[in-house]
């Protein structure tokens, strides 16, 4: 009783809720200002979402990637690595997923888990990369991994364009991956697959990775004091590339299962905002593994109910990207300057 | 000569430790004199002088401006006052100018917005020759020396105008020649009619530029004398004489071994950018069941010292051996493989991780103990903390962040840590700074057991009650290098110790080699 008190305690105290209120006071200025019907507009905006199923299961499904990538960021953060190379991670892993699933369509299930592998692996290595830059050379893996990524966007635009378009169809597409890839449907008409049942389990895998590993627990220390943790003789190099390789795996993962459950063809630039997204969620989250379901069902509930707005109202899609980067920066302002005060907090203590 | 500044009964307290730094310290500081206050470290110079720069606030007490009580909130506060301190540390941006630097946050604005670089450099230019330095106020601070860099600091206190000009520590880092400027450049800003405090605690130069002498001891003041009536000796004996009783008795260790646990030959740590080596030649053998004592004042090879034994700093040239074996190039991870224990000086920011719950922080340096094929084993791990808590008798409990304890507990913490994994030696820095005496007297019954027990210790600590009470064999360090070893037994003066760590005395030969 006592700790869940404390639980939430901890929650008013780091600022969240005011922050969300803020966000959401934002939503209803915007809605009188740029909407002839505010009212109906701001219903569909907060309820909408839960009125019929196929909106509420897909609403969930678009916070399965978001999962994914924020359980990332928060095993990168919490050992004091910062990933922002999201977007290309998640771009290149559903990529070659999707590639390498088109070509193994002969192997069955068996081919397409060997294609969720790939793209997992692929976006790992381009997470990690920046780590390794960081332990070999002392580069920033928070410029590297950002300008990493941005290259590999348009690396993966030049793909999906040309070497790999489909050409049966008119979109700027790749082929689709076979019928027998394709996770199960578990809230028809929604899109909402089998992913979300993974994502539960993925946030399970995590927390125990990281509270009862040794590996979760050098990681923790590293990112708790690293003088603390060069001094205790861990690994800190090691700790370095890991983080890195996890976050940007988990990416991978979730966009490899973005498309075997819901786009099925890796469609140009479909990634845009999940990599940002995940870690804001992780920045909600606060880095813990059990707060990144809630945080990102809560990202996925703004950006449905505004386009379900957007559908039956006069307001456009761009009112969630206003709210999704009000919350993103008043989250970052209140995170950074939380570490702010307490490194200056520890230089008075000196 | 009229008083100036006047502290009266000031006191201060740190809550997050209990150390008692300044207690009823009454000094009055008179117009147009240099004053250099004096004392070993941790005697309370450098709180106090920072108590009238605005950056701590004392506990108890009043300090008084030409009669007026003031409350000095911040250095900027202190500059409203005509009060400026040049610390040991220079506060300077290598990649702006002088005269950028010396008008930081008071930037002359042209336009009502833009930094008039014409007129700050031109300001800038008359301080520096009104007050007859040498440097040039267009010149980038990262290239200038580091007497400069400090002339540079002087001069943005003189441009703020202040009256009160303090010196934290001033010769630390200057060579002989930049001392002589620096003393000619005072003494003409003496005669200009400011006031000069500087914190020292090197004889010579009390002697040579001051007019009185405050010394402090153990956070009070023990006097103020005309420096012209005392002699050197006299000084150094009212620093160090008579220290208080530790309340333990040393007793003779029973071990007599042949073979060193960790040897020293010849090490030399030079940093490239420092004019002299930060160790110079260091010899020295550690044997198992002895404790051997490190002392100096500060700045003179004790943290480096800490840092080569560690694997933090790594060595020049010379050669560290672990019973036989050369550990010279282990990082601290191959050390603690090797068996090294360490209670580090810096026990928040190095010893233990604050957010970590105590039982995170007890088990660090023994990770394969309590994991099995990589899962961490919560049982395993509980039964220590308790266990651990229970001998060190702790008072805290096993989830909290370790944070949440006093400073005595955590030090505690880190003690349960590093003695139950010693192997045969093990390095304590500063090991009951901040404590208070019960505390202190615990980690001095630690210290014995672990000698009795036949594990060699190396003590490195800047209270030289503790080297005292507690080594076998002690060695001083003076600018880094070892000037006397010799054996605790008593028939080497306290005088003739403070003489050595004051760089009066020394038996440290150039070419040395074993």
């Amino acid at each position: 009783m006592n700790k869940k008190q404390s639980v939430f305690k901890n929650i008013i105290n780091t600022g969240i809720p005011f922050v969300i209120m803020i966000s959401l006071g934002i939503v209803i200025i915007l809605s009188f200002l740029l909407s002839a019907t505010p009212f109906k507009t701001l219903r569909y905006f907060f309820f909408g979402s839960f009125q019929n199923l196929y909106y509420f299961g897909n609403m969930l499904n678009s916070a399965i990637p978001l999962v994914f990538g924020g359980l990332g960021i928060s095993i990168a953060m919490t050992s004091d690595n910062f990933n922002l190379g999201g977007e290309g991670q998640v771009y290149s892993g559903a990529f070659t997923t999707t590639i390498v699933a088109v070509a193994l369509a002969p192997l069955g299930i068996f081919g397409g888990i060997i294609a969720l592998l790939a793209g997992t692996l692929l976006a790992g290595i381009i997470g990690g990369l920046s780590g390794y830059f960081k332990m070999k050379w002392s580069t920033s893996e928070l410029i590297t991994s950002f300008l990493l990524s941005n290259a590999i966007v348009l690396i993966v635009n030049y793909l999906i364009t040309g070497p790999f378009l489909d050409p049966e169809t008119n979109l700027l597409a790749t082929r689709k991956v076979p019928e027998v890839m394709r996770l199960q449907k578990i809230l028809p008409p929604s899109s909402l697959s089998t992913g979300a049942i993974y994502a539960v389990i993925a946030v399970f895998l995590v927390y125990m990775f990281m509270y009862k590993t040794r590996t979760g627990y050098e990681l923790r220390v590293c990112g708790a004091n690293p003088r603390f943790a060069v001094y205790g003789g861990l690994d800190v190099k090691k700790n370095m590339v890991l983080p890195m390789f996890i976050s940007g795996a988990f990416y991978g993962l979730g966009g490899g299962l973005a498309i075997y459950g819901t786009f099925f063809s890796c469609m140009k630039e479909f990634h845009v905002g999940l990599g940002w997204n995940g870690l804001a969620v992780a920045l909600i989250a606060r880095f813990k593994p059990k707060a990144v379901i809630p945080a990102a069902i809560f990202f996925a509930w703004i950006g449905s109910g505004a386009k379900i707005a957007m559908q039956r109202c006069d307001v456009t899609l761009e009112i969630a990207s206003i709210v999704q980067a009000v919350v993103f920066f008043l989250i970052t302002c209140e995170v950074f300057q939380r570490n702010y005060f307490k490194k200056k907090e520890e230089l008075a203590c000196k | 000569m009229s008083v100036a500044i006047e502290f009266c009964d000031i006191s201060k307290t740190f809550l997050s430790n209990n150390l008692q730094a300044c207690k009823n310290v009454c000094l009055k500081i008179e117009q147009c004199e240099i004053l250099c206050i004096a004392g070993e470290n941790g005697a309370g110079k450098s709180t106090l002088m920072k108590m009238l720069d605005g950056l701590e606030a004392p506990s108890e007490g009043v300090i008084k401006i030409r009669g007026k009580s003031v409350n000095i909130q911040s250095p900027l506060d202190a500059n409203k006052l005509k009060i400026g301190m040049v610390h040991q540390h220079f506060m300077l941006f290598d990649d702006f100018t002088v005269a950028q630097n010396v008008t930081m946050a008071i930037e002359p604005i042209k336009n009502k917005l833009f930094y008039d670089k014409k007129k700050a450099e031109e300001e800038v230019g008359k301080v520096i020759n009104g007050y007859g330095f040498s440097i040039d106020s267009k010149e980038l601070v990262g290239n200038l020396t580091i007497g400069q860099k400090q002339q540079t600091e002087i001069i943005k206190m003189l441009y703020r105008k202040v009256d009160f000009l303090i010196l934290d520590e001033p010769t630390a880092v200057l060579t002989e020649k930049e001392i002589d400027a620096l003393f000619e450049n005072l003494i003409s800003l003496k005669k200009e009619g400011k006031t000069i405090i500087l914190i020292t605690h090197k004889l010579k130069e009390i002697k040579r530029i001051s007019d009185r002498v405050a010394i402090m001891k153990k956070g009070e003041l023990v006097g103020v004398y005309d420096t012209s009536s005392l002699s050197e000796f006299e000084i150094s004996s009212l620093m160090f004489d008579g220290g208080v009783s530790l309340g333990i008795s040393r007793t003779e260790n029973a071990f007599k071994a042949e073979k060193p646990v960790i040897s020293f030959k010849n090490v030399t740590v030079q940093k490239v950018n420092l004019p002299r080596p930060s160790l110079d030649n260091v010899n020295f053998d550690a044997f198992p069941g002895e404790i051997l004592g490190f002392a100096g004042v500060g700045g003179n090879g004790l943290g480096f010292l800490e840092g080569v034994l560690s694997g933090i700093i790594k060595v020049s040239s010379g050669k560290i051996f672990h019973k036989g074996k050369e550990i010279t190039s282990f990082e601290t991870k191959a050390l603690r493989k090797d068996g090294l224990s360490y209670v580090p000086s810096d026990r928040l920011g190095t010893g233990s991780a604050a957010s970590l719950s105590v039982a995170e922080n007890l088990i660090v340096n023994s990770l394969s103990e309590f994991t099995q094929k990589g899962i961490l084993q919560k049982d395993k791990i509980e039964e220590f903390t308790d266990e651990m808590l229970g001998n060190f008798s702790v008072s805290g409990t096993k989830e909290v962040p370790i944070s949440s304890l006093s400073g005595g507990n955590i030090q505690k913490i880190i003690l349960a840590r590093e003695i139950e994994r010693v192997k045969d030696y093990i390095i304590f820095s500063e090991p009951t700074w901040g404590l208070d005496i019960s505390s202190s007297q615990f980690v001095y019954k630690q210290i014995e057991k672990l000698r009795d027990k036949g594990v060699a210790i190396l003590l490195i600590s800047s209270n030289l009650e503790e080297v005292l009470s507690l080594s076998d064999r002690i060695a001083i360090f003076c600018k880094g290098r070892i000037v006397k070893m010799f054996d605790n037994e008593g028939k080497i003066s306290r005088h003739e110790i403070g003489d050595y760590m004051l760089a009066q005395k020394s038996d440290y030969k150039e070419g040395e080699n074993e």
